[in-house]
C-alpha cells in the first residue's frame, strides 16, 4: 500500500479511538494489526515485544483510573489500557513494513514535498548512530572536566545543538556537492505509486472504521 | 574541459578580523593534477568551498570563472556537472543510508533519467574497484572505503573538476595509493581537472603537475619545478626520526593492560588479538598510517567504543570502574578541540579546569605564565568559537594539563600548530610533567619537537600493535 | 509554496539534528519515567511520571522555534523530531506523531501570540503556557483525563505547567543564552 496513504490512514485511526471509549472496537484493531503484521512475516518475538514494552503504562493508565476516575471507572480503566496497545500495534503496521526512505519517496511524489524537506530529514536520520555516540562523548567530555552533565544540564544541550549547527553545514555542503539543488526538479529512480486500489483501501478502511465506532452494538 | 581563473579573489569570514583569503590570482589550467598546499587551518577549505559555489563569495569581491563564465552565473543546477568537492570528513558527507542509495540520490539530482542510472552507478563503482560495497551501509565502512564512494559519487556525476580537501586524513595507505591511481586515471583518461588540497606531500612528487601554496601573506604562489624536492624532502622530515628508543622491560605494575584486545570498525578489523602492556610514569607514543585505528584504540581505553578481550587500568578491569571515577584518571585529549570546551569564554573554561582539577600544581600565577608560554594573554574575555585553529588547540591543551588527571591520552595534539607553538608547548608538557608526574600516550604524525619528550615507541599497522625501536 | 522557500536545506537538518539529538538525551530518562509509573500505579497516580517529564519533550520545539526564526519551525522541529523517533525504535507508533504535532503547534502558538517578535523571555513564557494547555487539552482525551477527578486533574495541570516551565522555560533560556553568548547563531536565520 501506498505508504503516505497508509499513514494517513492510521493517522485518522489514532485520532478517532482517541476520542471514543469502545474497548472491543480497540481489541479489533488490535487483532486486525497483528494479523497484518504475521502476514507481513513479523517474527513472534517482536510481536511479543511489542506486548511487554507498553505494559508499564499501560497498568499506569488503568490504575489511575480505576482508583481516581469518575464515573464507570472499570470501563475507562480498560478502555485507556486497550488504547495504548491499539497505539501500539497499529502503528507497528506502519513502522515494521515501512521504512523512512520509502515514506519520503511517497511524500515527495505523491504529494510534492519539497525535496529539501524530504532529504534533509533522511540525511538526519542517517546520522541517528552517530549522535548517539556523539552523545556519549560529550558526557565523557564532560567528565573529564570534573562535570557530570545529565539531562537538567544546560550545557549538555547547548554542545548537541553546537554539534547540530555543526553538522547540518557539513551534511548540506556535502548534499549540494552531490548535485542537490533546492526547489529545482529532479528525476525518480524508485517509483512510488498512487493508484486507485490505495484510495479503495482507504475510503472502505474509513467507512468500516465509523461502522465500527458508531453503528456495531458492541455491548 | 575547463581553465578556471580566479581574479582578485578576497575572502572575510563574517566573525573574522583579517581576511582568510586576500587578493588571489591564478588560473589553474584544465586537465592537470594540481596539489594545493599550506598549512592547516590557512583557507585551502575556503578557497575549495569557494571555487564549488558552497561558500558565496561576495560579488566586489574578485571573480572565479569556469572558462571565462563567472561560478555565480552558472546555473545551480548545472554547477555538480562542472565542479565537484571531496570532503574531508569522510562521516558528514552523504545523505542516504547506503552506497547505491546515495549514487541514485546524486544521479537524480543531476536529473539523469530513471532507466541510466542504474548502469551509471555499475560503472562508476566498478571504475573505483568497489562493485562489492554497492548495498552496503555508508555508516559500516571504513574511512577509506567512504572516501572511495565519495569518488564514485564524482565520477557518476561525471563532474569535470574535481576538487578534493584533504581527503586522505582517515584512510589507509592501501586505500590512499588506490584513490590517487583513480585520480591520475582521470586526468589522462577522461581529461578532468583535478585539484587536491593536503599538508601531507607523501607519494605526491611524481603525479601532479603543479603545485600551488598558499602563503602567509593568504596569497596563492605556483611553486617552480625546481623547488619541489625541496618541499617534499622538507615534507618528509617532519614525520620522521632518527631517534631511537629502548623496548620496555615487564613492570611489576603495568599502567594499562591488554589481555587478548580486538578492535573492529563495522565489519573491518582494525586490531587483530593484541596482548600488551603501557607503562605508568613513562610517555608513549603510537604512531601508525592513518586509518590504521589508532583512536579508535583511544576511544576504547576511555570506554567510549566496545572492543573484544579486556583493558586493565592498574590490575582493575576497566569495564567494572565507576565511570566517573575513571575520568578523573585517564582523560582523553580529543582530536578536534572544540570537543574538550564546555564553556564560553577562555577565562571560563580555565576556571572550570581550575576549579575540578586533580592536583594543585597550576596556581593563578603558574596558568597566567602559561598563557604568555602559549601566546594566549590577552585572549581571556574572548568567546572560544572564534579563536583561530591553533589558539583552540593550545587553550585545549592547556585545559586538560590544569586537570592534571594522572593519565593524558592526546590524540595528534601538534595538528595545525606552526613550529613556535610546538616548541611552547612541549617545553610546557616537560615542565608540568616533570612535577606532576602525569603519564602521557601520544598519537602523533608529526614529530618533529615531540620526540625529547616520548620514552617508548608503539607502533599500529597491520592490524597489530608493536613496541617498536625506530620510526620507520 | 511560499512558505516552503524560507527555509534553507540547512535550516531543515539543523532542527531534525537538534530533535534527534535531545531525543537520543532523553532516552537516558526513561529509567526515571519507569521507576516513577511502577511506584505510583498502586495509588492511580503514575500519570505524575509523565507529568514531571514531560517539559523535556516539548524542549525540541520551543528550542527550534528559538534558534530558526521562521514561521512554523517550532512545529515542524517537534514533528520531525516525532518522526524520526516513530521509525527508530518509538514503540509508540502513529501517536507519537500526533504528539509531536500537538507539543509542537503548541510551543508555535506561544510564538504565534507574541506574533514572532519575543524571542526572550515573554516568548518562552508565553510558548511554556501555550504548550502546556494544547498538552492537556489534547490528553483529556487520549489519556482519558476528562474523566479524572478534579482535584487529580488541577494537581496534573499544576505539575505539567512547573515541568513545562522548568524544562521548557528555564532550561531552554539557560540554553539559548549560552547559544546567543557564543555567537555561533549568527549564520543561522531569521525571517523579518
Amino acid at each position: 500500500m501506498n505508504p503516505s496513504i497508509k499513514l494517513l490512514l492510521l493517522f485518522i485511526i489514532a485520532l478517532e479511538i482517541s476520542f471514543t471509549t469502545i474497548i472491543s472496537l480497540n481489541v479489533a484493531l488490535i487483532v486486525l494489526a497483528i494479523a497484518y503484521l504475521l502476514i507481513h512475516h513479523t517474527k513472534l518475538r517482536t510481536i511479543g515485544w511489542l506486548l511487554i514494552v507498553p505494559l508499564l503504562p499501560a497498568i499506569g493508565l488503568w490504575s489511575t483510573q480505576y482508583i481516581n476516575g469518575s464515573g464507570n471507572k472499570t470501563l475507562m480503566a480498560w478502555v485507556l489500557f486497550s488504547r495504548i496497545y491499539t497505539f501500539v500495534f497499529t502503528g507497528a503496521t506502519f513502522t515494521l513494513t515501512t521504512n523512512i526512505l520509502q515514506l519520503a519517496d511517497s511524500l515527495e511524489q505523491n504529494w510534492h514535498l519539497p525535496a529539501k524537506f524530504a532529504y534533509g530529514v533522511l540525511a538526519a536520520y542517517n546520522l541517528v548512530p552517530k549522535i548517539q555516540h556523539e552523545v556519549k562523548i560529550i558526557r565523557a567530555a564532560g567528565l573529564m572536566r570534573g562535570q557530570q552533565l545529565s539531562f537538567w544540564s544546560p550545557k549538555l544541550y547547548f554542545k548537541a545543538v553546537l554539534v547540530s549547527i555543526n553538522w547540518s553545514q557539513n551534511l548540506a555542503q556535502a548534499m549540494v556537492s552531490h548535485g542537490f539543488v533546492e526547489d529545482a526538479p529532479r528525476t525518480h529512480f524508485r517509483h512510488c505509486p498512487l493508484v486507485w486500489q490505495d484510495w479503495a483501501i482507504f475510503t472502505v478502511s474509513i467507512i468500516l472504521m465509523q461502522v465500527g465506532a458508531f453503528l456495531l452494538p458492541w455491548h | 574541459m575547463a581553465n578556471i581563473a580566479l581574479k582578485n579573489l578576497t575572502y572575510t569570514y563574517p566573525e573574522a578580523q583579517a581576511p582568510t583569503l586576500n587578493h588571489v590570482q591564478l588560473t589553474f589550467k584544465a586537465h592537470q593534477f594540481t596539489l594545493l598546499t599550506g598549512p592547516s587551518g590557512t583557507g585551502k577549505s575556503t578557497l575549495l568551498k569557494l571555487m564549488t559555489g558552497l561558500l558565496n563569495l561576495p560579488s566586489d569581491q574578485g571573480t572565479i570563472s569556469y572558462d571565462g563564465q563567472p561560478l555565480s552565473q552558472i546555473d545551480p543546477t548545472m554547477r555538480a556537472g562542472q565542479v565537484a568537492l571531496m570532503f574531508q570528513n569522510p562521516n558528514q558527507q552523504f545523505a542516504m543510508d547506503t552506497v547505491e542509495n546515495e549514487l541514485i540520490f546524486a544521479l537524480e539530482n543531476r536529473r539523469v533519467q530513471p532507466d541510466k542510472i542504474a548502469e551509471k552507478i555499475t560503472t562508476a563503482l566498478a571504475f573505483v574497484e568497489i562493485s562489492n560495497l554497492r548495498s552496503r551501509e555508508l555508516n559500516q565502512l571504513s574511512g577509506g572505503e567512504k572516501q572511495k564512494v565519495a569518488l564514485a559519487v564524482i565520477v557518476a556525476m561525471d563532474s569535470d573538476v574535481i576538487l578534493l580537501d584533504e581527503p586522505f586524513a582517515s584512510v589507509d595507505p592501501a586505500a590512499r595509493t588506490s584513490l590517487l591511481k583513480r585520480l591520475v586515471q582521470l586526468r589522462d583518461d577522461a581529461g578532468k581537472t583535478i585539484i587536491l588540497a593536503d599538508h601531507d606531500l607523501t607519494d605526491y612528487a611524481t603525479i601532479v603537475d603543479q603545485v600551488v601554496r598558499i602563503t602567509a601573506d593568504r596569497q596563492l604562489t605556483t611553486m617552480p619545478t625546481a623547488d619541489w624536492p625541496n618541499l617534499f624532502a622538507a615534507f618528509a622530515k617532519t614525520n620522521h626520526s632518527d631517534q631511537l628508543w629502548p623496548l620496555p622491560t615487564e613492570p611489576q605494575t603495568p599502567l594499562f593492560r591488554f589481555n587478548q584486545l580486538g578492535l573492529k570498525q563495522g565489519q573491518h578489523e582494525l586490531l587483530r588479538t593484541t596482548d600488551l602492556m603501557l607503562l605508568q610514569h613513562h610517555n608513549t607514543l603510537i604512531t601508525g598510517p592513518n586509518g590504521s585505528g589508532k583512536s579508535t584504540l583511544f576511544e576504547s581505553l576511555v570506554r567510549l567504543t566496545t572492543y573484544d578481550g579486556q583493558i586493565t587500568y592498574l590490575n582493575n578491569d576497566i569495564k567494572t570502574l565507576r565511570r566517573k571515577r575513571y575520568a578523573r584518571q585517564v582523560a582523553l585529549l580529543f582530536q578536534d578541540a572544540e570537543t574538550q570546551f564546555l564553556n564560553i569564554t577562555v577565562a571560563e573554561e580555565l576556571a572550570q579546569s581550575k576549579k575540578y582539577a586533580y592536583g594543585n600544581y597550576f596556581t593563578s600565577t603558574r596558568i597566567a605564565l602559561a598563557m604568555t608560554q602559549l601566546n594566549l594573554t590577552g585572549h581571556e574575555d574572548q568567546v572560544i568559537y572564534t579563536l583561530s585553529e591553533g589558539q583552540k588547540k593550545k587553550l585545549q591543551i592547556l585545559l586538560m594539563l590544569i586537570m592534571q588527571s594522572p593519565v593524558l591520552l592526546m590524540d595528534e595534539p601538534l595538528k595545525g600548530l606552526d613550529l613556535k607553538s610546538v616548541r611552547a608547548l612541549v617545553s610546557l608538557l616537560k615542565s608540568t610533567i616533570a612535577v606532576t608526574k602525569q603519564t602521557l600516550i601520544i598519537i602523533s604524525h608529526q614529530l618533529t619537537g615531540l620526540t625529547p619528550l616520548i620514552d617508548y615507541h608503539l607502533r599500529f599497522d597491520h592490524q597489530q600493535l608493536t613496541y617498536r625501536e625506530a620510526i620507520e | 509554496m511560499k512558505w516552503a522557500k524560507a527555509w534553507r536545506l540547512s535550516d531543515i537538518i539543523l532542527i531534525a539534528l537538534i530533535g534527534i539529538f535531545f531525543g537520543a538525551i532523553f532516552m537516558g530518562t526513561n529509567y526515571v519515567y519507569d521507576v516513577l509509573t511502577a511506584a505510583l500505579a498502586p495509588v492511580g497516580l503514575s500519570g505524575l511520571a509523565n507529568e514531571l517529564l514531560l517539559g523535556l519533550w516539548c524542549m525540541p520545539g520551543m528550542l527550534a522555534g528559538y534558534v530558526l526564526r521562521l514561521k512554523g519551525s517550532a512545529t515542524l522541529g517537534e514533528l520531525l523530531a516525532a518522526t524520526v523517533e516513530m521509525f527508530f525504535g518509538g514503540q509508540w507508533g502513529i501517536s507519537t506523531l500526533i504528539s509531536g504535532v500537538t507539543q509542537g503547534f503548541g510551543a508555535e502558538l506561544g510564538y504565534i501570540v507574541t506574533r514572532y517578535k519575543h524571542y526572550d523571555w515573554l516568548g518562552l513564557t508565553a510558548s511554556v503556557l501555550t504548550t502546556t494547555l494544547v498538552t492537556f487539552g489534547w490528553d483529556l482525551a487520549r489519556n482519558g483525563y476528562f474523566k479524572l477527578q478534579l482535584w487529580l486533574l488541577i494537581l496534573y495541570f499544576v505539575v505539567r505547567f512547573c515541568s513545562m516551565f522548568l524544562f521548557g522555560g528555564v532550561l531552554t533560556r539557560l540554553i539559548t543564552d549560552m547559544l546567543d553568548r557564543s555567537h555561533v547563531l549568527k549564520s543561522t536565520h531569521t525571517n523579518n
